[in-house]
């Protein structure tokens, strides 16, 4: 193929006509206007790009939060379960072993209960206010 | 300054000098006015030829100047700023077409000429629907920016050496069509 294809010279007459056409018929859109708009897009990706760590963190705090919540349950169930039977009305009036299913709820689940309900409640406060 | 001292300017409009390093500053708003102005006609007739769409026209050429700030360009050299934008418009105007294409939709948008007065670049734009989309931004490029092959390539997402081929296609189906439909250029010689 030679450097000047046969076409070249007749195209790009034609080219130069097809571009002098005016088409545009109103103004074209306003230079400040987009630069706001676009500085205003880059600030909301920003904020947004900031706040995924976070969000990721509190993510992570719910579920170590349900986890604990979980481990504490299957810990304790027995005790638990017994605890909710001794709480049926048969169960009141044929006088059920209340005392021995209060020594199953030992001091450490106790603390551990209020440690984690604590915790939740915090969370639960922090999601609140965050969203505020 | 009228459309063909413009059009004469192209070449040195579209030039891409080899990279010296130049200390970067970012762009600020007075300069992006500046580019702006210089570069935003002749983006939009460039786009509109491409879609045939004003209205589509003017969402692309809004969305090429976002992503252009979002890129945070410093303005060591107008020219590859220049090339740069008519890259991002082409890639905006491919996957617009993509887009209609996935929605069935692949008619050019070819308004129907109000007056006779028009026919002229109504029968032109024709024309230009009928190429495919690289072969407009192709014959574009290369006639009315004066797009070196590299240049082309870059915009258009193809091999330099391919542009030679691709460009003599475009032509020779673009002469093709002007015969076929009985239009031939004004001006045989330039």
């Amino acid at each position: 193929m030679s450097d000047r294809d046969p076409y070249e010279v007749e195209i790009d007459a034609w080219m130069q006509q097809f571009a002098r056409m005016d088409d545009r018929r109103g103004p074209l859109p306003d230079a400040s206007t987009l630069w706001v708009k676009a500085k205003l897009m880059q600030s909301a990706a920003a904020m947004e790009r900031a706040g995924r760590p976070i969000t990721r963190v509190q993510i992570a705090a719910y579920l170590c939060v349900a986890g604990g919540w979980a481990a504490l349950v299957t810990w304790k169930w027995s005790a638990l379960n017994a605890w909710l039977n001794s709480l049926k009305p048969a169960h009141i009036i044929l006088g059920a072993a209340g005392a021995q299913t209060a020594n199953s709820l030992s001091l450490t689940f106790l603390m551990a209960l209020i440690a984690l309900a604590s915790v939740t409640v915090m969370l639960a406060f922090h999601t609140i206010l965050a969203e505020e | 300054m009228t459309a063909d001292a413009l059009i004469l300017q192209a070449p040195l409009l579209f030039r891409a000098e080899t990279s010296r390093r130049a200390p970067k500053r970012p762009m600020d708003e007075a300069k992006f006015e500046a580019f702006y102005r210089k570069t935003a006609g002749r983006l939009w007739s460039y786009i509109f030829r491409m879609t045939g769409n004003a209205a589509t026209a003017d969402d692309l050429l809004q969305k090429t100047f976002f992503r252009f700030l979002r890129s945070n360009p410093a303005i060591a050299d107008e020219n590859h700023l220049r090339h740069y934008v008519y890259k991002t418009a082409t890639n905006l105007v491919f996957d617009h077409f993509r887009e209609r294409k996935r929605h069935h939709d692949v008619t050019f948008d070819v308004a129907a000429s109000p007056s006779a007065g028009v026919d002229l670049r109504h029968d032109m734009m024709r024309v230009f629907a009928e190429l495919k989309p690289q072969e407009r931004s192709l014959l574009w490029l290369a006639h009315v920016e004066g797009a070196s092959h590299e240049e082309i390539a870059d915009a258009i997402g193809v091999k330099a050496k391919s542009v030679r081929v691709m460009l003599f296609r475009a032509r020779k189906r673009l002469a093709g069509i002007l015969t076929q439909r009985g239009l031939a250029p004004e001006v045989r010689h330039v």
